[in-house]
């Protein structure tokens, strides 16, 4: 995950950098120049003949080092304006974006996730001067204000049953996302470091679903709590509860049906089973292949249940990633694990650092 | 099916080509880069996009075509140019025995879909049975075994053989009986070598007629590599695009198998059995953009072409009727043409590096105000502007009303009087503004004009 984008970013970052070197060594030989003749008066019509001229000289020596190529001498042109002004304009600053921009949506990056991105740049780096701009910085920057690191999953689930138990997690998500794979990979997670877990077939609706989550649970030799189908999925998790209060067990994982965000009648159920089981933690199950939607989708979830994080499934397929920045900005909620695999151990801690240092900045 | 979005980006970058008195550069870009955002937004391939946006450019800057041609051609060249990108329609021919192999990423939909094709030909009179073959995912089979109940058709399957092609052998003959067999495969990444390697081989074994990939509609940028991938390894006969009901457009899978391609069959459009479509790249573009066909389309340009409005604008003119509101339309219309810019650049003396970049924003937020002043008016004094300089208490009370300042009103008053001044000259009388006319206007309001 993340290798083609680290890549690109790290091509483009050089193409940048090189782009400014390249630009920055012209303009020293025009202050040089400018020296050399002495003004007397800083007239303003001397002073355009005298650009005048020296644009001519710079080309000249562009002809003669032959190196750059023709796009960028117009570039220089165009910056030789700013002779007397070496901050990074506004145009300047958008000319260098669109390299981003296209990397970034290459990578399944959404299309409002980029322009946050691009908002947090250009605020950061508009008229600062052109020297001063460790691209490589900013846009780590840039990316890291997006991204939020998740607490430490047990720490927090052991530091609330000190107060209260069991400790409910909800999990939701779209139809095929992966949720009940997880939630086999989450309990078999907390059994790792020592809490005891049940799970709850709360997703009454899809033919076999209570099936798949049985075998799980006998793999995993963990308790689960059933009804028939068609059943009232807040009730189903409403039991698992009360089954761990008596059995004194730590954590009840409840699996929910998939559901489409714009279908209002399931986003109403789902509101009803986080009004009856009252969940400690509420996590959103999204893919790391999902597109642009990705946005639509955990901002809906996000607006009716306010989720606690956010776990992406099918991390292995996705050699992109971006769906992890477009979610995290909408949901200003941190993404806690990455599905990595069809293995219960298949589940990564997410790390921003990580992810971060994985794209080479 | 939740088109909307794309449909509404679309069909506003049609309205503006038709309305528009020029296209020019910046409204050409404009509109290129709107419809741009929505083919992004709808996941469709990045550099489709842009290959896209580029022939249109094209078009749009050709000097040699003009007026309603142009405009025509354009609105032509996008209807087509997203129409290609759907890809062509092709039905799925069944033979008198067909068998069909399923494959796909994981929870892309693949046994939900394949009940729903079950009951979908078991009722056109197809004795259908299904197979399962994913020994991978815990329960697949009990949900496969659960959807046949419910569609009512027979279901191979074995609960406890692990391998595939164990099963392939155990039902062979007694499939034999069966006109359609739809067999449902494990979950898979296209990049996974070892899985891909699984899929030939139970291809090598099963020789289905047809094989078909099931897509999800809200799979992003990745659409492209998976589609390749299983094109790659099994030379995928056809796609069907699932959860069409959620919010995506659908952009990323549909194109990516246009690319391919290969055909998509079908569209899955909900949980219900019977919530599957065959797919109509025709009409799925005209539920898109909301209308008819392009002949439709094109005379909707011609008719609600800016002709009449500049017909009219010159007919008001000749009875020397010019409102406020009419300057209203008219500062629009320049805004759009970027003529700020133009004039500014035309004036000797004001060089470029004298303008500030805000320019354009204050004049639109100057535009704002102005428009909810004229709302504020009274219909008296949006005929005749004259009238409030002659009572200023009525300047006084459309400020207050439209919460905006005198001073702006008199601004507003002072541009009016230029403009309809400006109105005077021959060549925007004859309905044709060209940049020898602009030249013109701008020497005469050299000076005069203060942004």
């Amino acid at each position: 995950m993340f290798g083609s984008l680290k890549e690109k970013l790290k091509n483009w970052i050089k193409k940048s950098s090189e782009k400014n070197t390249l630009e920055k060594t012209p303009k020293k030989e025009i202050i040089k120049k400018e020296k050399s003749k002495k003004t007397p008066k800083k007239s303003s019509k001397k002073i355009k003949k005298e650009e005048k001229k020296i644009k001519e000289e710079i080309l000249e020596d562009e002809i003669i080092e032959n190196t750059q190529t023709i796009e960028e001498k117009s570039k220089e042109k165009k910056s030789f304006f700013g002779v007397f002004k070496r901050f990074l304009t506004e145009e300047k600053f958008e000319e260098l974006f669109k390299g981003l921009e296209l990397i970034l949506l290459q990578n399944n990056v959404a299309y409002e996730a980029v322009q946050a991105v691009r908002d947090e740049l250009s605020n950061n780096l508009i008229g600062k001067n052109i020297k001063e701009i460790d691209l490589a910085e900013e846009l780590k920057k840039g990316i890291g204000s997006i991204l939020i690191n998740p607490p430490n999953f047990i720490d927090e689930i052991k530091g609330s049953l000190e107060v209260k138990s069991p400790f409910v997690i909800l999990v939701c998500g779209i139809n095929g996302s992966g949720k009940t794979t997880t939630i086999a990979k989450l309990a078999n997670y907390l059994q790792k470091n020592s809490l005891s877990v049940c799970l709850a077939a709360a997703d009454t609706f899809r033919a076999a679903s209570i099936e798949q989550i049985e075998v799980h649970a006998t793999n995993l030799k963990i308790p689960l709590i059933k009804k028939d189908y068609g059943s009232d999925p807040a009730s189903v998790g409403f039991e698992g509860i009360t089954y761990a209060k008596k059995n004194s067990i730590d954590v009840v994982l409840i699996d929910t049906a998939g559901r489409m965000q714009n279908s209002a009648s399931l986003m109403r159920e789902i509101e009803k089973i986080v009004k009856v089981t009252k969940p400690d933690m509420k996590i959103y199950l999204g893919e790391s292949i999902t597109g642009n939607d990705a946005i639509e989708q955990a901002k809906t979830f996000n607006d009716s249940i306010n989720l606690t994080g956010i776990i992406l499934s099918k991390a292995d397929v996705d050699e992109k990633g971006g769906t992890a920045i477009s979610v995290a900005l909408v949901t200003k909620k941190p993404i806690l694990f990455l599905g990595t695999g069809q293995n219960y151990e298949d589940l990564e801690i997410f790390d921003k650092d990580k992810l971060i240092e994985k794209l080479g900045l | 099916m939740v088109l909307e979005k794309l449909g509404e980006a679309i069909n506003a970058g049609i309205k503006k080509i038709t309305n528009a008195i020029f296209l020019d550069k910046k409204l050409i870009d404009g509109i290129v880069r709107d419809i741009q955002r929505s083919l992004i937004e709808a996941d469709v391939n990045i550099e489709l996009v842009f290959a896209l946006s580029e022939r249109i450019k094209k078009v749009a800057y050709d000097e040699s075509i003009k007026g309603i041609d142009k405009k025509e051609q354009l609105v032509k060249l996008i209807h087509d140019e997203i129409l290609s990108l759907l890809g062509k329609k092709k039905e799925l021919k069944l033979h008198k025995k067909t068998s069909i192999m399923f494959l796909g990423l994981y929870g892309s939909g693949k046994t939900t879909t394949i009940a729903k094709l079950a009951l979908h030909y078991s009722k056109r009179g197809r004795k259908v049975a299904l197979l399962g073959l994913d020994t991978d995912r815990p329960a697949a089979m009990d949900q496969l075994e659960q959807m046949a109940a419910k569609a009512k058709v027979q279901a191979f399957i074995d609960k406890v053989e692990k391998d595939p092609l164990k099963i392939i052998k155990k039902y062979e003959s007694a499939l034999k009986k069966y006109d359609l067999v739809l067999i449902d495969t494990a979950g898979r990444d296209g990049l996974n070598k070892e899985l891909i390697k699984q899929i030939k081989k139970l291809d090598k074994e099963l020789k289905p007629d047809y094989r078909i990939l099931i897509m999800p509609a809200d799979i992003g940028q990745v659409a492209k590599t998976q589609s390749e991938e299983f094109q790659k390894a099994l030379s995928i006969d056809g796609v069907i695009i699932t959860r069409m009901d959620g919010t995506s457009k659908g952009g990323g899978a549909l194109t990516a198998c246009a690319e391919t391609k290969a055909p998509v069959f079908f569209i899955g459009t909900g949980e219900q059995l019977h919530e599957i479509e065959t797919f109509e790249p025709v009409a799925f573009i005209n539920r898109l953009l909301g209308m008819g066909d392009l002949q439709s389309l094109l005379e909707k340009v011609k008719s609600a072409s800016s002709e009449s409005e500049t017909k009219r604008m010159e007919d008001r003119l000749k009875e020397g009727k010019f409102t406020l509101l009419d300057l209203y339309s008219q500062l629009e219309q320049m805004n759009k043409m970027g003529s700020i810019d133009k004039l500014v650049g035309m004036i000797p003396g004001m060089s470029e590096a004298k303008v500030p970049k805000d320019l354009l924003d204050k004049q639109e937020s100057k535009m704002k105000h102005w428009k909810s002043a004229i709302s504020s008016m009274t219909e008296k004094e949006i005929e005749n502007p004259q009238i409030l300089e002659k009572e200023t208490s009525r300047i006084k009370r459309i400020a207050k009303g439209s919460n905006t300042t005198t001073t702006e009103i008199r601004e507003l008053l002072k541009q009016y009087k230029l403009l309809k001044e400006m109105m005077g000259l021959d060549g925007i009388q004859e309905g044709k503004i060209d940049q020898k006319t602009i030249q013109k206007m701008a020497k005469k309001f050299k000076g005069k004009i203060k942004f």
